[in-house]
């Protein structure tokens, strides 16, 4: 049985799909940052799926996937210094309790 | 500025002050008002040393344009003549002499000021009257007399009695002005003028029916003024007021005011149709004979005096009737003064016995000499003893009748007015025996005193001019024009023997007591009723003018008060039902709709803040169900277009 590009996107959709309903109800800042790097894994998963079996010749897809990488890996220091300072501040990082722009 | 308009203006002045002062500083300043008119009395003999010796052209005259009506100018002015000179003289010094016996007369009264005040206004509106030019401002002052005859009148008016008669005289006068009011306006339709020089010289005769009626409505204003038959009803009313007020107003000058309107209108009766002066005569021999016999059944002193002025008065209108302006003049003047001596006097005795009813009066003589003295003289000059200045004046008149011209007079008619005229002038004789006798004759006690000094001096002089008077008649004609004559003999004789009987009549009836009275009042019972009733004038007038009157008055004023108030009640009732109703539709519906649209705002956005929950992952699952809704309604689009739509088309 070969392994078909459908096997990696339902995978990354998977990814995704956990990634968002992580970002959507967790409570911490800190899982929030994380399952939006799941996100993004899912993301990159599919597009270095779908360049190698779409364009092997290009390598255009796994590239993207290393430039978003390093994208968010620099967002996610960015990120967690937001919480870090966002903690020094209100001496919490529950998402739910930070509403101050309650209108 | 002409000394003459000093003449008037100075009472005029006096009521001016009067009038700003206080109650209280006006009782104390009566010499202001005596002062005025002591000055006007020095001018006005300073005029009559002008106008000497006489003459029917004016010394002295002026006038003030008040302003243009169609090209026209409407002037008032005055003018000094013969007739003014004499009037002011008879109208300053009668004036005086009120005033002076005034201060005796109302010393107690607490209103004495203001009495004081009008009696100088109305001196200076019958000066005025007597020295205007015009019949406009003769008709101004006209009316000015007439307010200060009404509050002389009712001068205590917190009795009804002065109140009614005040009102009557003044409403009765009205009728009269009407008439005179309508005839100055004919008068300028027809003459384009008012004055009296022009309108003497006016041809008339080219516009005999506006000539006729000017005469007439001028007269009819006169018989107001004027009390004559039939609107002679408030003079004896008017006797409610202060006796001296009623000797200056009501016997010597303004009720003679009627006499000098005719006299001064006269150019327009002799151009008019003899009906004018037909009517003179015809309401002038009524009005002396009405009056002569109501005079003789009157118990009150002042409503004898108060006839007997309607009857004198009636006497210079015949005067007029024969065309004869100088006999009405000469009557007038001696009949103002020895009419208001006679009114003085009756005030010391009203004053003496605080009554005025002649029954309760008697033996006056002895208390009062003076004044019986006095008295006596203006009773026989009334009455036409030869020598006092009535019997001047009165055969003035019977002469002019006599010597009457006109298609109506014949023999047969003139020596009829005559026998009329000489039987009024019985009556005078009469009336005037009747009520010597009451007052002074009957040997009734009393405890009657003489009157002050500065009552009795004023009767003196004015006793004084009523001797002296009558001689000057030759001169008072040469003065005005005329040519003087003396009394003409038949005449005289006439006038003595009616004099006599008269005299003889009164003093047989009262002071013998040869005829029972209560048998004659019997046997005339109707005749006595009549005129115990006043010939039924005044039934008359309250049954056909005063009752009807009061009746639409009462009726419009239930209307008024049902129908009009009704009506205004019920629009306003309405509005306020309307306005409710409005009211709550504005509450409902409009405002309704304003707070509908507020709470619905307000609702909304309760409900859309509820989204702005300041929680990034609500905001995050909104993003994300928005993208959804874009992405569900791409893929409908994509599913229709590619799908939906070529299968359609293929079907």
């Amino acid at each position: 049985m070969t392994v078909g590009p459908s096997a990696f996107m339902a995978l990354a959709a998977l990814l995704f799909c956990i990634g968002l309903f992580g970002a959507l109800s967790k409570k911490s800042a800190v899982m929030v940052l994380m399952c939006l790097e799941l996100m993004t894994n899912g993301v990159n998963l599919n597009l270095v799926a779908i360049s190698r079996f779409v364009t092997p010749e290009s390598l255009a897809g796994q590239f993207t996937a290393a430039f978003i990488m390093v994208v968010a890996a620099a967002e996610i220091g960015l990120g967690l210094a937001l919480v870090l300072a966002l903690y020094r501040r209100t001496r919490t990082i529950e998402l739910d309790r930070l509403d101050e722009l309650k209108g | 500025m002409s000394y003459v308009v000093l003449i008037p203006l100075l009472p005029a002045l006096a009521f001016a002050v009067m009038v700003v002062m206080s109650n209280r500083i006006r009782n104390s300043a009566l010499w202001v008002s005596i002062g005025a008119m002591a000055g006007s009395l020095a001018l006005s003999l300073y005029a009559f040393t002008r106008v000497w010796p006489g003459g029917e052209e004016p010394v002295w005259s002026s006038t003030f344009a008040l302003a243009d009506i169609g090209g026209k100018p409407l002037e008032i002015g005055m003018r000094l003549d013969g007739i003014s000179a004499i009037m002011l003289l008879v109208v300053t010094i009668v004036g005086l002499c009120v005033q002076v016996y005034s201060l005796g007369y109302m010393h107690k009264d607490r209103r004495k000021g203001w009495y004081f005040a009008v009696l100088s206004l109305f001196s200076a509106a019958m000066l005025m009257l007597v020295l205007a030019g015009d019949f406009l401002l003769l008709y101004m002052s006209w009316e000015i007399m007439g307010l200060c005859s009404f509050l002389l009148i009712g001068f205590w008016h917190e009795q009804a009695g002065p109140r009614a008669a005040a009102i009557k005289a003044f409403l009765t006068t009205r009728v009269g002005d009407v008439g005179f009011a309508i005839g100055l306006a004919v008068m300028w339709a027809t003459a384009h003028t008012f004055s009296i020089h022009e309108v003497s010289v006016f041809e008339w005769a080219r516009y005999p029916a506006a000539a006729l009626a000017v005469a007439l409505l001028l007269f009819f204003g006169a018989m107001g003024k004027s009390a004559q038959v039939p609107l002679h009803v408030w003079l004896p009313d008017a006797m409610a007021g202060p006796t001296p007020a009623s000797a200056l107003i009501h016997a010597a000058t303004m009720v003679a005011a009627g006499v000098y309107l005719v006299i001064r209108a006269m150019p327009i009766f002799e151009e008019a149709s003899a009906a004018g002066l037909h009517t003179v005569m015809i309401i002038g021999v009524t009005t002396a004979l009405v009056g002569g016999l109501l005079a003789v059944v009157q118990y009150d002193i002042k409503k004898i005096l108060a006839y007997s002025t309607i009857s004198q008065l009636g006497f210079m209108f015949v005067a007029l009737g024969t065309g004869n302006t100088v006999a009405a003049l000469f009557h007038l003047v001696t009949h103002a003064f020895f009419k208001s001596l006679l009114f003085l006097g009756a005030g010391v005795i009203i004053h003496a016995t605080h009554t005025q009813d002649i029954r309760e009066m008697g033996g006056l003589r002895k208390a009062m000499p003076w004044t019986t003295g006095v008295f006596t003289v203006g009773a026989l000059a009334l009455a036409g003893l030869p020598g006092l200045s009535g019997f001047f004046s009165k055969d003035e008149i019977l002469v002019s009748i006599l010597h009457v011209e006109g298609d109506l007079y014949s023999m047969g008619v003139r020596w009829l007015l005559i026998g009329l005229m000489l039987f009024a002038a019985g009556l005078t004789a009469f009336y005037m025996t009747r009520l010597w006798i009451r007052v002074f004759g009957d040997n009734a006690c009393s405890l009657a005193h003489e009157g002050h000094l500065n009552m009795l001096v004023p009767m003196v002089v004015l006793a004084s001019i009523t001797v002296v008077i009558g001689w000057t008649q030759p001169v008072f004609m040469q003065f005005l024009g005329e040519h003087g004559a003396w009394p003409d003999p038949l005449m005289a004789g006439l006038s003595v023997a009616v004099f006599a009987v008269g005299v003889g009549g009164g003093y047989l009836i009262y002071g013998r007591q040869l005829l029972d009275r209560d048998k004659l009042r019997g046997r005339f019972y109707r005749l006595y009723g009549a005129l115990k009733n006043g010939f039924y004038f005044d039934w008359t007038y309250n049954g056909f003018i005063v009752r009807p009157f009061f009746i639409v008055a009462e009726w419009l004023s239930t209307f008024d008060a049902q129908r009009i108030d009704g009506a205004v009640n019920g629009v306003a009732s309405g509005w306020s039902r309307l306005s409710d109703t409005m009211w709550v539709g504005d509450v409902k519906i409009i405002d309704g709709a304003v707070n509908g649209l507020g709470r619905l705002v307000t609702r909304s956005g309760a409900r859309m803040r509820k989204l702005q929950g300041g929680r990034v992952q609500s905001y995050q699952r909104l993003a994300y169900a928005g993208l959804i809704a874009i992405l569900v309604v791409i893929a409908l689009a994509a599913w229709l277009t590619n799908v939906v739509v070529p299968m359609l088309r293929g079907a």
